[in-house]
């Protein structure tokens, strides 16, 4: 694949919820087969560029490029069917199903099923264990093992994660990033946004530092963790 | 035992039409989140349609079958989505109840428009009444058994279709995040679609089915109703669960004819409870399952309402009693008792605005209030007879008085209910009251005292006399009633503004939060609950007497439907939208029909055409109620948010008043007709907001504050209007500046 084209590029992105206009011209780049951390405080716009590249929210302005092409206005299941595959912050699974079915809402984009339970159990055993029980009931770790495992069988070509950490023990967190550094050493492109740094700063190609909606600096991961504390504490 | 037998089988007949009703209104529910209070009315639009091939124009009944539940009904099903449900996302319950309330009674208007109720309907059981099957001593027709084995095959369909196929799957997943679905590669808007159209599918399956088990007679308001009982069943699966959903249908239908074929027979209210025993299964399911609890976030809803100032009511509140006494002026006698009638709706649209705007509880069986008001006014508050009786003062405080107390004790066991939830249980209670209680028309005698709660189907309510005020006269009679509704609709507003209007609100957005603040919810909304009932009653009352009598049907449950949707179109969260709903629910109705009755019989040659507008407005009121969606806050407040633009425009505010006084003094003296009047005036009305957009063309709208400086440079000039506006000193541009170039040097 050409090195020049970018699998995920977002040039001058701008978007809003309503009137209220959060990004303010974002320029991100996800090379393949790189880990870009998107960084920065709350409210600086990470969870809506998220948005954005899942399909979720359209844009207003700018330009949002899939492989090198213009796919401005696209749902986010047409989305899902180019290979973009997106966990939303908290929970993406649905309480109310099983553990299985889960997985097999999933199969949406033409998987299969056995595959994707075949690979879920394999990485989570624990999952194989409670595939009966309905993911509502499953805790917190759990619930975010079974969101990364559509990641796993779907076979996507860039990889979203927003905020993976959020309210889960360090342990369990530091679990899913092995997970994905494992995904990211068999050739997938992964975005991820995160509050706290210094878990993905290790796993990460690129580093981007968004604040007030626009990425103010982007770089090494080891540059951009100086330029950290100060922004974070606004100093 | 063969009777045992006999009735078993029939209630498990019963029951299992019931269930095919009820899982349809739970795949809607499970999938999109709206309850379909209209379920019923696709059942009884699509039997009508049945009927229409099948006996109408003699088509063989496979046909019409394949024809109405296998395009018709998956139609009307898809329709439905597409045109309303879609937009309904994120609106309040009140918003998505109405709509469907609006559906259910658009299409009951429709049928009785095409299909003229006053003509008999016999539908056949299928394979004919004679067609039969003994097992073992008990008889079974073959139309029953048809009932039983369609139920079965659709339990079975739906287990298989919700956990053994992907699209199952996804459609029990849609209702839980809809987004996380199109992240999957799915559309929820067609998974909904299909849910919709099955869901259609299976109301007009248990529609056809049911009716030649209830006689066979075709009645639009009846058949609704009869799928509606199908509510209590869903709600055993607490709308979720279908095989629960399928127990409770079965209990349902076997509680009903049990009831029927073991009571007693001299206990003469044995045919009442039957007909309202789901209701009251209803009421106590209820009650009786657990409820999800408090959501902590608040919801967040379209809807937005800005309450009025006590002084801003007061001075509408005058400008109305005036507005009124002038139009009385122009008015004969008949039209100005109709018009009384009309604004005591009001005055119980007005409990709707406390309860279901300012404290977001909804009651959808306002009038069943009204109702318990009216019968305790006129068992204990009429003195003298014949023309000489009137109401006491004592008598009219009474009602109100019991009526809250009524209203407290509905409120008591559906405290701990919310939303849809209390919606239910308030019209299980209004059909309880309309079946049992305003039927209740033969004698009693417990403890020696010989009474009939409802004598002769009617009661005679007269006119209320206070001192010197005799509302024998229709102009006092209207004049009080606009008094009464200014003065409660004042006092609401000051509630509004007061804490006790804030502590509402407060529970209205987030009863989580108001909890955690150390507001006892239930204390609060007990409290709304009594004083609400207590402003029904009141007008209800006073909606008796205007009409001078008033029967059962007045109160039925379309009736109070009807009455909250328009309250709902006119703006719930508003006054002015009790003043619409009321006016529009009471007399409205009957206003537009009677006008193109006559005008019918004035041109005989444009009958047809006269009759069909008449018909039209009529379900034209009901589409008002589908498009609730698009427009959640109320029509009135769109109205006068466009007479907004007018603000600065003095001089055309006052030319239209001079016309306006000229065209009332033209139609005072009779030199214009009150036709040429009122058309004149709704013109003029609907012109103004027109000009004042004229006017003010292409308005220089400033950049509200809080996106100042987003879209534009931050310049000086920017901060020191942001200072000004938010009241901060203002700060020493010049000097600072210099001191700044000081520390620089």
């Amino acid at each position: 694949m050409n090195e020049q084209v970018p699998l995920l590029e977002l040039a001058g992105a701008r978007a809003a919820y309503g009137p209220i206009q959060v990004l303010h011209g974002v320029d991100l780049k996800v090379h393949p087969g790189s880990v870009v951390a998107l960084l920065g405080p709350n409210g600086g716009g990470k969870s809506t560029t998220m948005k954005v590249c899942a399909g979720l929210l359209p844009l207003t302005g700018g330009e949002l490029r899939l492989a090198g092409r213009r796919v401005n206005g696209m749902t986010a299941q047409d989305a899902a069917r180019l290979g973009v595959c997106s966990i939303p912050e908290g929970r993406g699974v649905f309480p109310n199903l099983t553990v299985r079915e889960n997985l097999w809402a999933a199969t949406g984009t033409g998987a299969r099923l056995a595959d994707l339970e075949e690979a879920a159990y394999s990485r989570f055993p624990i999952l194989g264990e409670r595939r009966h029980q309905l993911a509502g009931s499953l805790s917190g770790g759990q619930q975010q093992m079974l969101a990364l495992s559509r990641a796993l069988g779907t076979d996507p070509a860039i990889l979203l994660l927003d905020e993976l950490s959020m309210g889960l023990a360090p342990m369990i967190v530091t679990q899913m990033y092995d997970t994905v550094a494992q995904l990211v050493a068999e050739g997938l492109s992964v975005l991820v946004a995160e509050q706290f740094a210094r878990v993905v700063l290790p796993i990460a190609d690129t580093a981007a530092l968004m604040l007030h909606g626009r990425v103010v600096a982007s770089g090494r991961p080891g540059d951009i963790e100086d330029q950290l504390s100060s922004s974070y504490l606004g100093g | 035992m063969t009777t045992f037998l006999t009735f078993t089988i029939l209630g498990l007949v019963l029951g299992a039409v019931y269930a095919i009703a009820a899982s349809g209104l739970v795949l809607t529910y499970t999938t999109s989140g709206i309850f379909n209070f209209a379920h019923g009315a696709q059942a009884m639009l699509g039997t009508f349609l049945y009927w229409q091939f099948t006996y109408g124009w003699g088509w063989p009944a496979w046909l019409s079958l394949i024809v109405v539940v296998g395009v018709a009904g998956p139609a009307m099903g898809a329709l439905l989505h597409t045109l309303i449900m879609k937009g309904l996302r994120e609106t309040a319950d009140v918003t998505k109840i109405v709509v469907t309330v609006a559906i259910l009674l658009g299409m009951v208007y429709l049928s009785q428009w095409i299909w003229h109720p006053e003509d008999a309907r016999i539908m056949e059981m299928f394979f004919g009444a004679g067609a039969k099957i003994e097992f073992g001593g008990v008889v079974v027709r073959v139309h029953e058994l048809i009932c039983l084995v369609v139920a079965v095959a659709v339990a079975i369909g739906l287990r298989l279709l919700f956990t053994r196929t992907r699209v199952g799957v996804v459609m029990r997943g849609a209702v839980d995040d809809p987004d996380l679905l199109r992240l999957g590669g799915h559309d929820p808007d067609r998974i909904a679609m299909l849910s919709w159209a099955m869901g259609s599918t299976l109301a007009v399956l248990a529609g056809i089915l049911v009716t030649p088990i209830g006689g066979g007679a075709l009645e639009a308001n009846q058949l609704t109703l009869l799928v509606i009982d199908a509510f209590a069943a869903a709600m055993f699966g607490r709308l979720r669960s279908i095989p629960r959903t399928f127990a409770g249908a079965m209990v349902l239908g076997m509680a009903a004819t049990y009831v029927m074929a073991f009571f007693p027979t001299e206990w003469t209210w044995t045919g009442n409870l039957r007909v309202s025993l789901p209701m009251i299964i209803l009421f106590v399911v209820l009650i009786v399952l657990p409820q999800d609890r408090l959501r902590v976030a608040a919801v967040r809803t379209r809807e937005r309402y800005r309450p009025p100032t006590p002084r801003s009511a007061a001075v509408w509140g005058v400008a109305l009693v005036a507005a009124v006494f002038l139009l009385a002026l122009l008015m004969d006698d008949g039209s100005i008792t109709t018009f009384a009638l009309g604004m005591t709706f009001a005055i119980i649209a007005l409990s709707l605005t406390l309860l279901t705007g300012y404290a977001g509880e909804i009651n959808l069986a306002p009038l069943s209030f009204g109702a318990v008001g009216t019968i305790i006014a006129f068992h204990f508050g009429v003195t003298g007879s014949g023309l000489a009786s009137r109401l006491t003062l004592w008598g009219v405080l009474l009602a109100v008085l019991v009526t809250a107390v009524v209203g407290g004790l509905v409120a008591l066991p559906a405290l701990r209910l919310r939303g849809l939830y209390l919606a239910l249980a308030t019209m299980a209670f209004g059909v309880f009251l309309s079946n049992m209680v305003l039927r209740d028309t033969v004698e009693h005698t417990v403890f020696g005292v010989t009474f009939s709660i409802f004598p002769n189907g009617t009661l005679i309510v007269p006119p209320l006399r206070v001192g010197p005020l005799d509302l024998r006269d229709p102009r006092t009679f209207l004049m009080t009633a606009t008094v009464l509704f200014a003065l409660i609709a004042v006092g609401l507003a000051a509630l509004r503004a007061g804490g006790y209007g804030r502590r509402l609100a407060a529970m209205k957005d987030s009863p989580a939060a108001t909890a955690m603040l150390g507001q006892n919810l239930v204390k609060l909304k007990f409290g709304v609950f009594m004083l609400s009932a207590a402003i029904a009653g009141l007008g209800g009352v006073l909606m008796a007497s205007a009409g001078g009598s008033v029967a059962g049907d007045n109160f039925s449950i379309m009736a109070s439907l009807a009455l909250v949707m328009l309250t709902v179109v006119g703006g719930i969260g508003y006054i002015s939208g009790a003043l619409f709903g009321g006016l529009m629910a009471g007399v409205g109705f009957t206003i537009m029909v009677a006008t193109f009755n006559d005008l019918a019989v004035v041109h005989p040659s444009m009958e047809t055409i006269y009759k069909t507008i008449g018909q039209l407005l009529v379900v034209a009121t009901a589409l008002i109620g589908m498009g609730v969606g698009e427009n959640p806050s109320g029509n009135v407040h769109k109205i006068v948010e466009g007479y907004r633009t007018l603000r600065g425009a003095k001089g055309l505010l006052a030319g239209a008043a001079a016309v306006e006084a000229v065209l009332y003094v033209l139609a005072l003296t009779g030199v214009v007709g009150n036709w040429w009047f009122a058309i004149l005036t709704v013109c003029l009305a609907m012109a103004l907001p027109v000009a004042g957009r004229m006017r003010a063309e292409a308005p220089v709208r400033a950049t509200p504050l809080e996106l100042a400086g987003l879209d534009e440079p931050y310049t000086d000039e920017l901060r020191e209007r942001l200072d000004r506006e938010l009241g901060l000193p203002v700060r020493e541009r010049t000097a600072g500046k210099e001191a700044s170039v000081h520390a620089a040097a």
